[in-house]
């Protein structure tokens, strides 16, 4: 590639990533209806014009080229924004809740788009995450951040007792096991109390070396940097090491055997691929991203209760990977976006948004399977072959 | 008379009521090319299938070199050198030709964390490593394939499909090679070089056996060294072209004369 | 344990089997006919009970006294919608996504359900409040000592019974059936032999989309209330029935569909908190099933090496 084409393509790719914060600090911080409105169908449209013309395409090449500058590059990025933003709460919440669904989705991703299997029951592994930071959080003494790998961990052992019949090779078994774990994962919290019954239990701040993130950091006498923004800090930093996690796995022999696995069972079989183990890895370290990001969630909202993992949930969880281009990490971003800040700003859609993901999930489905960023052909390393 | 790299003996599959295999005694040298031909729905690729780890056997043995195989899972059977193409084309379409290439080459390939999530460096060693050996793999078949080492396979014609399916089986060095039907789809040009490549490659494979599967009697005859034929389940003929395309037995399997 | 409780239990499963007996044969035609998990299965079945609470209403205005006939009125209008939507359903979305991976359709009927869901729950009036449904089975009821024989019980247990049998005469005795059963067998020599595929899968989906209806409606009758995400357990626990029996296999999901309502009540029995029947008879499900991934009765197979 000429010189200084690939310059371009980078000025290009460096446009776009100031478009797209620009364009999302704008929609976390505008109020109007019609301005939110407006903006969310510009969104849409300047994506589909991207895909069109090959706009998204030289800039993945150019993601692709730079595996470690891209995604530092997109942290500066949101870090900025949410700087900008510092004294909205609301803006930081969604900011930081977008980001922790970025995260339990690249599990999914993980299980779904590089393995095959369908995980029905996402949100109820991030609730497993959540419940166990906020028991362990509020009856011992561990350190935080130990607690939140520890609800990582338990996420991804719970979800392994659905693994045997996952195990079996048609899909709708494990479908249909998912599926009934998620419907009665809400069933088991909302009968034992000591896990809070129906009213949930509420989660201690987040507290690293004696800093409690909870706690209100004022500039002056009237500004006051909301408590949100240091968990938009350590939600960017969870997001990024999903990020880099899920990218290098995907850019590895591991995410060929993963391929292998969901493309063609019988002949990855017959090439000395364990279809098992793999299915296993994979299932479980999607359940432990998903069940790291419901911990760090639970803290930051300082509640958590049955009634956020309901099995709709689980359906938009799977719905913003579909929608993102199963297999391509990258659409999740955009998709999460959309999917968990546009019934919040947009008040007339919120009573409607599992109609109306529904209908748009069944939308693409019939005729734009492959989702917003369709996934390209691997590149293991930048500037191999292609 | 030195012993057999792969032997079957009394091999029986069955699937419910039918037996698509009965008590099967077939042989493979060290460095032989055998025929396995017979009528559609003979058992052709059951074997294959009995051989690979597939299907289980309801009984005999399968031994590769003194060694019992029989009822082995698939993966082991790939790890004791036994590879092989399949009737349908089993390519996995959306993924590159290396890509392709490389799950053939499982057995070779480090699948540690460490090294594929970390140490990012000693990867790029391997894959180096392996775009080397894949581009001289599939340059033995065709040069101008190799070039298209990064594309999807979905973006290649049936012959070069069919080259990526050998190579695949090919690269990880294997003793054994079970080809199921390679010239289908292909016409008798195309059949013909990849089977020349083919013989060629066999050179720098010292040792390497492969059993054919094929319909194709101008090829069997060139390229086999012997053909066991089989009729419904049930060796009925053995030896060399010559001999089993003569045999009236044979004649009438495949014409349905009486 | 004293036989009158027993009893009771066994009746109150027997009807519980039943309903999901029906769902599950549901699963298990859509399956053999089309390679296809429809599992909007659940909630049609609800939404067929909605139907018949809002044609109830209608028929309360004009005036409709007598129970037998305003029954069979709502049963007809739950079953015909819902044999529509089916129909419309397969057209639409499920024949159209065939040559897709089969996950599409999965994911897409699943949606579909939730599109369902939140239909009903948004545009019924108060739809997201459990809704009393009438009561227009006979409330006679005969006790012997701890035993209580609900007349309605039995109704419902010999009406599912009897739908459940005449569909399968239908699919062994008719012509259309043979035309399911070719289709399920080999879906490109059926067409050969002149066979409307598009058709008859219509019409199959008609037919297991009303046999839910109908299910609904039975539901709704014995317990007098329905609500907007009945469905949803009710269609997994269809759907884990039909799998246990053995996809594609009638019997199997009749079967199954028994099998779970009788490991509900073992549950029910066993546990304290009632709400872990349903873990149990999951659990229960899901062993079987990594015992038996093919389900009791063999799954229509196969996939060709």
């Amino acid at each position: 590639m000429p010189a200084r084409s690939a310059t371009l393509d980078r000025l290009i790719a460096l446009g776009a990533l100031i478009a797209f914060a620009v364009f999302a600090g704008l929609f976390l911080e505008l109020e109007e209806q019609w301005e939110i409105a407006s903006l969310a169908v510009i969104g849409v449209a300047a994506f589909y014009v991207a895909g069109r013309s090959g706009l998204a395409a030289r800039i993945e090449s150019v993601t692709a080229a730079h595996p470690r500058l891209s995604p530092l590059a997109v942290m500066v990025a949101v870090l900025l924004v949410a700087l900008a933003l510092y004294e909205s709460h609301f803006a930081l919440l969604m900011l930081a809740t977008v980001m922790l669904y970025v995260v339990a989705c690249l599990g999914l991703t993980v299980q779904f788009g590089y393995a095959g299997i369908v995980n029905f029951a996402g949100a109820a592994v991030f609730g497993v995450g959540g419940y166990t930071t906020a028991v362990l959080a509020a009856h011992t003494g561990t350190p935080h951040l130990l607690i939140l790998l520890f609800g990582g961990v338990m996420a991804a052992v719970i979800g392994s007792i659905l693994i045997l019949p996952i195990l079996r090779t048609r899909g709708h078994y494990a479908a249909l096991v998912t599926i009934a774990f998620a419907l009665l994962f809400r069933t088991f919290l909302e009968v034992n109390d000591t896990l809070g019954g129906p009213q949930g239990l509420k989660v201690p701040g987040l507290e690293i070396l004696g800093w409690s993130f909870n706690e209100r950091i004022e500039l002056d006498e009237d500004r006051e940097i909301s408590f949100f923004l240091s968990y938009v800090v350590v939600a960017l930093l969870l997001a990024g090491f999903a990020w880099l996690l899920v990218k290098r796995l995907e850019r590895s022999w591991l995410g060929l055997s993963l391929d292998a696995v969901r493309l063609d069972e019988t002949a990855a079989s017959v090439f000395g691929i364990d279809v098992a183990r793999w299915k296993i890895f994979a299932f479980t370290l999607g359940n432990f991203l998903a069940g790291l990001a419901g911990g760090v969630y639970a803290m930051m909202i300082g509640y958590i209760a049955p009634t956020s993992f309901t099995f709709a949930d689980s359906l938009i969880l799977v719905s913003i990977v579909l929608l993102g281009g199963s297999g391509n990490p990258l659409g999740v971003i955009p998709a999460a976006l959309l999917v968990v800040v546009l019934p919040e700003k947009l008040q007339v859609i919120q009573e409607y948004r599992f109609l109306l993901f529904a209908v748009l999930v069944i939308l693409i489905l019939r005729y734009r399977p492959d989702g917003l960023l369709p996934r390209r052909p691997r590149r293991y390393f930048p500037g191999d072959g292609g | 008379m030195s012993a057999p790299l792969l032997e079957a003996r009394g091999l029986t599959v069955r699937f419910g009521g039918l037996t698509a295999l009965n008590a099967l005694d077939l042989t493979l040298a060290s460095g032989e090319i055998l025929g396995l031909i017979g009528p559609n729905g003979s058992g052709k690729t059951t074997f294959f299938n009995a051989v690979t780890g597939l299907y289980r056997p309801a009984s005999g043995a399968i031994q590769l070199d003194g060694r019992d195989i029989t009822g082995l899972r698939p993966q082991r059977i790939y790890d004791a050198g036994v590879t092989r193409t399949f009737q349908r084309s089993r390519l996995c379409l959306p993924l590159t030709v290396f890509d392709n290439l490389m799950v053939g080459n499982h057995r070779n390939l480090d699948h540690g964390i460490v090294t594929n999530l970390f140490a990012r460096r000693r990867l790029k060693r391997q894959f180096d490593e392996n775009v080397e050996r894949a581009r001289e793999q599939l340059a033995r078949f065709s040069t101008a394939l190799a070039a298209r080492l990064f594309e999807p396979v979905a973006a290649l014609p049936m012959i070069d499909r069919r080259r990526v399916e050998v190579c695949r089986a090919l690269v990880s060095r294997p003793r054994i090679l079970l080809l199921d039907e390679p010239s289908a789809g292909m016409t008798h040009e195309e059949t013909r070089a990849l089977m020349d490549d083919l013989l060629a490659t066999r050179d720098s494979l010292r040792g390497l056996a492969v059993i054919l599967i094929e319909h194709e009697m101008g090829v069997i005859e060139r390229v086999t060294d012997r053909c066991v034929v089989l009729n419904y389940g049930e060796k009925i003929c053995e030896g060399t072209y010559q001999t089993v395309s003569t045999d009236s037995g044979v004649r009438a399997a495949y014409l349905g004369e009486d | 344990m004293d036989i009158g409780i027993l009893s009771q239990f066994v009746l109150n499963g027997l009807v519980l089997g039943v309903v999901y007996a029906m769902v599950a044969v549901g699963f298990t035609l859509f399956f053999g006919v089309l390679d296809v998990i429809k599992f909007s299965h659940g909630d049609v079945l609800m939404a067929g009970a909605f139907v018949a609470l809002a044609t109830f209403a209608g028929l309360q205005l004009a005036g409709i006294e007598s129970p037998l006939l305003t029954m069979l009125l709502i049963t007809l209008a739950a079953v015909a919608s819902m044999g529509l939507l089916g129909a419309l359903l397969a057209r639409f979305l499920i024949l159209p996504l065939k040559s897709a991976p089969p996950l599409n359709t999965l994911l897409a009927t699943l949606m579909f359900g939730l599109a369902l869901r939140e239909a009903v729950r948004l545009f019924y009036p108060a739809g997201s409040n459990p809704k009393p449904f009438p009561r227009l089975l006979p409330t006679d009821a005969y006790s012997i000592g701890n035993f209580t024989l609900r007349l309605d019980s039995v109704i419902i247990v010999i009406t599912g019974l009897a739908a459940i049998v005449a569909l399968h005469l239908v699919i062994s005795r008719t012509r259309l059936g043979l035309a399911i059963r070719a289709v399920a067998q080999d879906a490109e020599t059926a067409r050969v032999m002149g066979i409307d595929f598009r058709w008859v899968v219509l019409l199959t989906f008609a037919i297991g989309s009303a046999l839910a209806a109908l299910a609904g409606v039975a539901n709704g009758l014995y317990y007098n209330e329905i609500n907007f995400s009945m469905g949803l357990l009710l269609g997994v626990i269809g759907f884990s029935a039909a799998v246990v029996g053995g996809l594609g296999s009638i019997l199997g999901a009749i079967i199954g569909g028994f099998l779970f309502a009788a490991l509900q009540t073992i549950g029910a029995v066993w546990f304290a908190v009632p709400a872990y029947k349903d873990v149990f008879a999951f659990a229960v499900v899901i062993m079987v099933m990594a015992w038996k991934p093919t389900g009791l009765l063999a799954e229509r197979s196969a996939e060709r090496v």
